[in-house]
């Protein structure tokens, strides 16, 4: 099942894990089956139907936007990486 | 006494920087184009001091260190140019930070500016640097840093930290996707944490800020071609490191900033400088008056009032639980609040309008 890579900052929604196994063959699926597992992670991720455009999503390391947004396919060894944007400093 | 020998040769300004001249990817050419360089740094804080110590020390040129604000005992933990003497002198941060560096390599120009970098001086601060690098700890002014880099056709270098992560990418405009092209709208507040919120580990600082410090070094050195062009981030405490391909999104997005020129944030549209730092309970009130303010002539009448005290750079004063910052432009930073309408009250009652 692919693996999706949950960042520090949304631990707290996931059950404190940084990683989590979700099921689905595209982007957009894999991410779905995440919020089923943890409803309270779904928020943080989508705006209605949509990607929360400061939160970037990853396939092997290439943004999604390059690809195919949450039509991306995703096989059963590929990592999903949620990634938001780093303010401080 | 020897009289100083007069025909001994002038010692090589080159000699004190031997140790990354032999570096082969650098070399002597490399020195010499880092000797002639200008970069101006935006934000002295964690990031920042790291970045200005590696630059001050590699011998660049002229480094412009920009800062709005003044250094807390809190800072001393990351924040690596600073000390508890700085603090007692109550010493705005990009002024301290110069001070230390001059002492560190008085063979470059070190400036430092105490302002807001904000819409109206950004073009100014940054026309002539050939490199603008980030040293912030927030998004309204990378994407002002964004907007006038894109503008002004100049490299800057993206670097933030929290907690034990940290993300730094290098913005060639035209070359690679800038900061809007990658993070297309910043966390509003509350959906993100801040240093204050979730801590920031010391050497997730320095790691960041040294990555942005190598790629500035191989930039002004003229080593364009060993950038890395992907959005790299770390974290330290569970050891991952990992680099995102962001370089197709030049093509792939239709890009505001740098696809249609559209300046929100040098414009003024976006962004705004009377605003709540984050996570202090305090407010920054924008304001920049044309003739600096008589700060003993403040602290005559406010001395009355609660406790004040002032050096050339600031007047602090302390009344009712709040504790008021004062810059010369008339800037301030009201502590004990972080209600803007009620921060410019005070500011209108103590300091005037």
């Amino acid at each position: 099942m692919p693996v999706v890579r949950i960042p520090t900052p949304l631990r707290p929604q996931a059950g404190g894990l940084d990683k989590i196994e979700a099921a689905g063959s595209t982007v957009g699926e894999v991410l779905a089956d995440l919020g089923r597992q943890h409803p309270a992670i779904r928020e943080r991720l989508f705006d209605g139907a949509e990607i929360r455009r400061f939160v970037n999503v990853y396939v092997n390391n290439e943004d999604v936007r390059f690809l195919d947004d949450l039509d991306t396919p995703v096989g059963e060894k590929d990592e999903v990486a949620i990634i938001p944007a780093v303010a401080g400093g | 006494m020897a009289a100083p020998a007069s025909n001994a040769a002038a010692p090589d300004p080159l000699d004190r920087y031997s140790r990354q001249v032999r570096f082969p990817a650098l070399g002597e050419d490399g020195q010499r184009a880092l000797m002639n360089s200008r970069v101006t740094l935006c934000g002295c804080g964690a990031l920042g001091t790291v970045l200005a110590n590696h630059l001050a020390r590699a011998g660049v040129g002229h480094l412009r260190i920009i800062d709005r604000d003044f250094i807390e005992t809190h800072n001393l933990q990351r924040q690596i140019l600073f000390d508890e003497q700085d603090v007692a002198d109550n010493l705005p941060k990009a002024e301290a930070a110069a001070r230390k560096l001059r002492k560190i390599n008085s063979a470059i120009e070190i400036e430092a500016v105490v302002t807001d970098l904000d819409h109206s001086n950004a073009i100014d601060l940054m026309g002539d640097a050939d490199l603008i690098l980030d040293g912030t700890d927030n998004f309204e002014t990378r994407y002002l840093i964004n907007d006038a880099a894109v503008k002004l056709n100049k490299p800057w270098i993206y670097g933030g930290v929290i907690g034990s992560e940290g993300q730094t990418m290098t913005i060639v405009p035209g070359e690679t996707p800038c900061l809007r092209c990658v993070i297309e709208t910043a966390p509003p507040p509350g959906m993100t944490p801040t240093c204050e919120t979730a801590g920031v580990l010391g050497p997730a600082v320095a790691v960041i800020a040294s990555f942005e410090a190598v790629e500035a070094i191989k930039l002004l050195a003229g080593k364009k071609e060993a950038l890395n062009r992907n959005l790299v981030m770390v974290d330290l405490w569970d050891w991952t490191f990992r680099q995102l391909k962001i370089s197709g999104l030049l093509v792939k997005v239709d890009c505001p900033c740098c696809k249609h020129r559209k300046f929100d944030w040098l414009e003024g549209e976006a962004g705004s400088h009377t605003t709540t730092l984050c996570g202090r309970n305090a407010v920054q009130i924008a304001s920049r008056r044309p003739e600096p303010l008589k700060f003993p002539d403040m602290a005559e009448r406010l001395r009355p009032l609660g406790d004040v005290r002032h050096n050339a750079f600031m007047l602090r004063f302390a009344t009712e639980g709040y504790e008021f910052t004062v810059f010369p432009d008339g800037r301030a930073i009201i502590k004990g609040t972080n209600d803007v309408a009620k921060a410019k009250t005070l500011y209108s009652q103590f300091v005037g309008a």
